[in-house]
């Protein structure tokens, strides 16, 4: 049954993903509407998946690393069909569901592997740092997504190129939304996600920080982060600085939650 | 089919012919009338618009309708018979259909794909229904064309992207800002384009609207006009901060805006995206401002240009368009051919016999108990008061055909009877 209905989730993002890719070279809207819902019930196939995989194992669904890459591939996808509904900015799917659809392939590896989570990570302050910083870097994802948009809608609109593709690309100012609303909660999450990591790392290992290099990846892109929401809040930055350095942003994120545990020996890679 | 379709157009006769006549006709009702009273015109369309003059007419004589609709109009114009002959155009039957698809659809414009025709030949409709000079081929025909005018909004971009100045700017605010309310609109100085830019804008539902000029009197006098606010020239720069799109078109010889006035701007919005339109000629804000990130700086030409293009984008898209009339014009044909009266006799009958079949068939319960003789009379007798129903009618209507001019009623049978939802799910 869980197997099912991961085919079927996997089935409709491959879908979702085939038709924003039409709709990207025929530049109708139309098309990309219908992407947009084959990508919902991909969404609600993927959320039952998760839900039931979570009352079957008995366990938080979010630990092993394929599971974690099919809840980021649903926090993303889930986020973006909240934006979507405030704004109307469908093409910005086109990017969301390829990047959903090789998370969930890649998480398809072992997916069915009976994964028993260590005992030493079953608690719930793993479950809840996991899912937070999963999320926080939900969030970033998207702010780099739209940020990679904007960064091409303001080409065409600086060049004073109007074509179909520019016409096809949402507005500039919901694009810089999106960002700016992501990039604020990715960097919420993502510091309570690190919060309860220091705090459970306390009561396992006795210190907060053992200088291991998947910490050091995570604290310097969170200064990243910290640094973005400063300027953004602070300084007033918009537009095309914000779009690159959330770009730059998530590209260390990314590193610090993927790369870290393929190049580096780390007490973190469970 | 009996259908003529007269007219002249922006393409066949000047401005002031069109003019002439157009006011003939400003009596849209009384011209309707007399049109429909010529003898052997059964049914009567007319639009005017400033661009052309079209009467559509369905009759059973076509050769002395044309003559005199072309009388009427002559005398209607006050035209000379080498005027006419020169700007009047004849269609007939298929070739009417097609024109008048045309038409609605906004492929005969004078600017391709224009929506305005659409509206105008719908009122003109209403019009003529109120006046009761169209019947059941015109109405099926003026309906098929809104909606052939319909599949060719949606189904292709004729009607897509601006094809003016003024409208392109609109369409790059909606670019860079998306929604256009809450947004507030500068206007420096005041030139037609630019006025009639920022109409467009103030339609779209901006929300606040300046306008700053060198004689504060013009600038009140536009900012009553678009309910907005008037402000003395010495603020441009404090007006500057505060705007999302800055219209300029001042008759000064040199810049007035220039690249630190728009930083100085950008900084105290707080590097919110700012549009500015360049309509002045010579310019009037520093191309270098351009350059500045989160600042779009347009002029005249790149507006023209954007609208050039789009109009040529339109003119491509309008070979889609002659398809899906093509497509309509067969339908509204086949339709039509549907109108001949031996088909519909026998459709007639055959839908009375299954409504026939049908009541026996629900019937067999009770009816299986009488005797075979019984349920032979029972049968029979209904079989004959059906066939006294249709007798009459059916004699008519062949006799009607014999002396031509049976496409109304048959169009009614036809739809009295639900024979066209039939051939719909057939």
């Amino acid at each position: 049954m869980v197997a099912i209905l991961f085919k079927c989730a996997l089935a409709a993002y491959l879908a979702s993903t085939a038709i924003y890719a039409a709709s990207l070279a025929v530049r109708r809207i139309a098309v990309a509407k219908a992407a947009t819902w084959v990508l919902m019930s991909a969404f609600a196939l993927h959320t039952i998946f998760i839900a039931f995989r979570w009352v079957e194992t008995g366990q938080s669904p979010v630990i092993s690393s394929s599971e974690a890459v099919s809840f980021v591939a649903w926090a993303i996808v889930g986020l973006y069909l909240a934006f979507q509904i405030r704004t109307k900015t469908r093409v910005l799917g086109a990017f969301v569901a390829p990047i959903a659809l090789i998370l969930v392939i890649g998480s398809s590896a072992d997916i069915v592997d009976n994964f028993r989570t260590p005992e030493m990570l079953n608690t719930s302050w793993v479950t809840i740092h996991v899912i937070l910083s999963l999320a926080g870097g939900a969030f970033f994802a998207l702010a780099c997504v739209s940020a990679f948009i904007y960064l091409v809608q303001d080409k065409y609109l600086k060049k004073r190129k109007i074509d179909s593709m520019s016409r096809f690309l949402p507005p500039l100012r919901d694009l810089d939304r999106i960002n700016h609303i992501s990039v604020i909660w990715g960097f919420m999450l993502l510091t309570a996600g690190i919060v309860a990591g220091v705090v459970w790392a306390r009561t396992v290992w006795g210190t907060e920080l053992q200088g291991d290099p998947k910490q050091v990846a995570t604290l310097v892109s969170w200064l990243m982060c910290a640094l973005l929401v400063h300027q953004r809040l602070a300084i007033g930055w918009k537009g095309k600085k914000a779009a690159f350095l959330s770009i730059g942003a998530f590209v260390f994120l990314l590193f610090a939650f993927v790369g870290v545990n393929l190049l580096f020996a780390t007490v973190h890679s469970f | 089919m009996k259908i003529v379709l007269l007219g002249m157009n922006h393409k066949t006769a000047p401005l002031e012919l069109r003019e002439r006549l157009s006011i003939a006709c400003d009596d849209e009702r009384g011209t309707v009338r007399d049109v429909k009273n010529i003898p052997h015109i059964k049914e009567a369309f007319c639009v005017s618009t400033c661009n052309r003059v079209e009467v559509l007419v369905h009759t059973d004589d076509v050769n002395s309708a044309v003559a005199r609709l072309k009388n009427l109009i002559y005398s209607l114009g006050n035209l000379t018979v080498k005027e006419m002959a020169a700007c009047l155009y004849t269609y007939r039957d298929e070739d009417a259909v097609r024109h008048l698809f045309k038409v609605a659809s906004g492929i005969d414009s004078l600017i391709m794909g224009e929506p305005q025709i659409l509206g105008q030949v719908k009122e003109a409709y209403r019009l003529c229904v109120e006046e009761k000079v169209t019947g059941v081929i015109l109405n099926k025909l003026l309906h098929h064309a809104f909606r052939t005018a319909k599949r060719v909004r949606t189904e292709t971009a004729i009607s897509a992207n601006a094809v003016s100045v003024g409208y392109a700017a609109v369409e790059l605010s909606k670019k860079i800002f998306g929604s256009l309310e809450e947004k507030s609109v500068l206007l420096v100085g005041a030139g037609e384009m630019a006025e009639l830019a920022a109409r467009h804008l103030v339609e779209r539902g901006v929300n606040e609207f300046t306008v700053i000029n060198r004689t504060y009197d013009k600038a009140l006098r536009l900012a009553g006009e678009f309910r907005g606010k008037a402000a003395p020239f010495d603020v441009l720069e404090e007006q500057l901060g505060k705007s999302d799109i800055v219209i300029s078109s001042t008759g000064a010889p040199g810049f007035i805006i220039d690249r630190t006035m728009i930083e100085k701007a950008l900084r105290r919005r707080k590097n919110r995206l700012l549009f500015l339109i360049d309509i002045a000629l010579p310019r009037d804000i520093n191309p270098d401002a351009g350059e500045i990130d989160n600042v779009y700086l347009y002029n005249i030409d790149d507006l023209q240009n954007i609208a050039d293009r789009n109009l040529k984008n339109r003119r491509e898209e309008a070979d889609k368009a002659r398809r899906i009339i093509d497509e309509e014009v067969g339908n509204f044909q086949r339709w039509h051919a549907t109108l001949q009266v031996v088909p519909t006799i026998i459709e007639l009958r055959s839908k009375i016999d299954d409504i026939t079949k049908g009541e026996f068939t629900r019937s067999i319960s009770w009816m299986r108990e009488l005797r075979e003789e019984e349920r032979f009379h029972i049968e029979a007798l209904v079989q004959s008061v059906i066939n006294k129903i249709l007798h009459l009618p059916v004699t008519n209507l062949k006799e009607i055909s014999e002396n031509g001019g049976s496409d109304q009623y048959v169009a009614v049978v036809r739809e009295l009877f639900g024979l066209e939802k039939d051939r719909h799910l057939k």
